[in-house]
């Protein structure tokens, strides 16, 4: 099969989140997606473009209906650091646009990234490229074929910003892409659609559409899947994995988070607005720790982003005291026909997150992945912290941070690498501990977040407890 | 919501509740059919899932006596489209799930079924 060379641009946000979401969505469809050198770890993600190779066309458009931070896709004619590397090449790669020379109508755009082109400048770059001989009508509104021609300039940030004239350091641009648009990119007008903000229930800890959007990628979501969020909350990754297709079943313990104030569920209602309330399975309020499910092996992917003590704290069945046992008085002045709420006590999240994983391995069918954020200490974090919560048979797929300065979150996709059978996990320490890793006497990072989130992250070392004289 | 498909995984999980604590007993239940996107892969994958005496007998509680009190060997559309009724598009709206063994009653309020274990059924 022969591979052809595209040219992809991307939304520059969530860098880290880009490959990622492009091996997620290529897996889901069965797409092989070339790096240049051959492999996803040189890939530089600081340019909004990169150059991929594709089997076929359809996989450009495929990628650039569900990637939520593609914005285009185009056939490579040719990319330099100089107009005439790229006209050299162009002519190379005129078995590729030959065909369009006769009778095809077009239209040429020059655009540029950190820069704006002139008008007479863009003018002049398209003039340069009529060797090409195109015989066909130049149509504004509704080409057959559009060419794009990108100048990627520096960022100037910086310095003199403010006094520099707009087109200041036109030409001095560090690489020239040029091709023919395949595909915009359609999966990015979802960020409004989900926006939190014009939904018809959420909360204060609602998670924001991108975000929502790009965990249900790595989720690989698809119709016939079943996908489970354990800490559903307000269900923002419920609506979006039921956006694409999958049936969702959500838990939390508590179902006020699910209900809101109507008597329709909060969750069911903003489903209904995305027209995805057939697929939201079952809300169900239960602690996970203490969880009715009857067994294993039953879901293609767990997403969540479990609570880690900033804006609500993560909690299960049990008391603080645990010697503490309601007394015989106490439980005689309960007032009558009011509902029984248990007590519950916080969990700390590095045991959520190991118990997660264990969890995870037990209930996710073979393949199945695990997707879920982990707050980590932006200082203290080290690749070896995500070993500390992982056991046999479950893999790391992808690791990307979403940086808040101090701290940051990380999206971690594990895969359930095995087909063995495991019990379900205990939820208690004696597990934990029991976990063989190699990591097992490492203290991650996001050990005891929350304190070290409201401490503001200081380290209490001598040198910075001292008093300053 | 709580489905027949639903119904169908849940057990009663409190402290020393294992055996006979499935399924659970559905009681004074309010239910409501809602249509439901019919998809065979996800029916012929969940197949092997399925507690099958539990499923036909919650159905035939509930009313729908579609389904053959085995689980058949040849999976034809007919059944396959049975089965989509039967897990997906039967919804308990109200009412309660209740513990055959331990007697422990989980309600089931506006679809939602809650079931926290109380402080002396936890471990």
């Amino acid at each position: 099969m022969t591979i052809s060379s595209y040219i992809f641009v991307f939304a520059q946000v969530h860098e880290e989140f880009r490959i990622p979401e492009l091996l997620s969505v290529s897996e889901l469809y069965n797409i092989s997606l070339t790096f240049p050198g051959g492999d996803s770890t040189y890939a530089d993600v600081s340019t909004p473009f990169m150059i991929f190779g594709l089997e076929c066309e359809e996989h450009a458009h495929i990628l650039a209906r569900r990637c939520i931070l593609v914005k285009s896709i185009h056939e490579l004619y040719a990319t330099g650091k100089t107009y005439d590397e790229i006209h050299e090449q162009n002519k190379a790669s005129k078995h590729l646009w030959e065909k369009y020379i006769q009778d095809t109508s077009f239209k040429f755009k020059v655009e540029a990234y950190n820069h704006s082109i002139p008008q007479r400048r863009q003018k002049e770059v398209v003039v340069a490229f009529s060797y090409m001989g195109w015989l066909g009508k130049i149509d504004m509104k509704n080409p057959e074929v559009t060419l794009y021609c990108f100048e990627e300039y520096r960022d100037k940030r910086g310095s003199s910003a403010s006094l520099r004239h707009r087109h200041e350091g036109d030409g001095d641009f560090i690489q020239v892409y040029f091709g023919r648009l395949v595909a915009e990119g359609t999966a990015r007008h979802l960020v409004k659609t989900f926006d939190v903000k014009k939904r018809s229930y959420y909360g204060n800890t609602s998670m924001e559409a991108e975000i929502s959007l790009l965990m249900a990628n790595q989720t690989l979501a698809s119709p016939g899947k079943l996908i489970y969020d354990p800490f559903v909350g307000t269900g923002s990754m419920a609506h979006t994995t039921a956006h694409f297709g999958a049936f969702v079943y959500g838990s939390d313990i508590d179902g006020r988070q699910i209900r809101g104030k109507d008597n329709t569920p909060g969750i069911m209602r903003a489903a209904s607005q995305y027209g995805v309330s057939e697929r939201i399975i079952d809300l169900c309020t239960f602690d996970l720790t203490k969880n009715p499910w009857r067994c294993g092996n039953l879901f293609d992917a767990i997403l969540t982003d479990p609570p880690y003590g900033v804006r609500a704290g993560a909690k299960r069945l049990g008391r603080k005291n645990e010697s503490w046992r309601p007394t015989e008085k106490f439980l005689a002045n309960r007032l009558e026909g009011e509902p029984y709420v248990p007590p519950t006590k916080p969990y700390e999240l590095s045991a959520l997150a190991t118990d997660l994983v264990l969890y995870a391995r037990y209930a996710l069918k073979p393949g199945g992945r695990l997707v879920f954020f982990l707050p980590t200490v932006t200082e203290e974090y080290e690749e070896l912290d995500l070993q500390t919560m992982l056991c046999e048979g479950m893999e790391v797929v992808a690791n990307s941070l979403q940086n808040f300065g101090s701290w940051g979150r990380r999206l971690i996709t594990i895969r359930k690498k095995t087909s063995q059978s495991f019990p379900p996990p205990t939820f208690d320490a004696s597990a934990r501990e029991s976990l063989e890793n190699a990591a097992a006497s490492h203290t991650p990072a996001h050990k005891d977040f929350r304190e070290k989130y409201f401490s503001g992250f200081k380290r209490d070392t001598p040198e910075t407890s001292q008093p300053v004289s | 919501m709580v489905r027949l498909i639903t119904h169908n995984l849940l057990a009663c999980h409190a402290k020393g509740c294992t055996t006979n604590n499935f399924p659970l007993k559905l009681q004074d239940v309010v239910v409501e059919v809602r249509e439901a996107e019919f998809n065979a892969d996800f029916l012929r994958g969940f197949l092997p899932r399925i507690e099958w005496t539990a499923l036909v007998n919650a159905a035939k509680e509930l009313g729908d006596t579609s389904l053959p009190l085995e689980m058949p060997e040849m999976v034809d559309d007919e059944f396959l489209k049975n089965l989509h009724h039967v897990l997906l598009e039967i919804h308990v709206d109200e009412g309660a799930m209740v513990c055959p063994n331990c007697g422990h009653k989980y309600p089931i309020m506006n679809g939602i079924p809650n079931m926290l274990l109380a402080e002396h059924e936890i471990g």
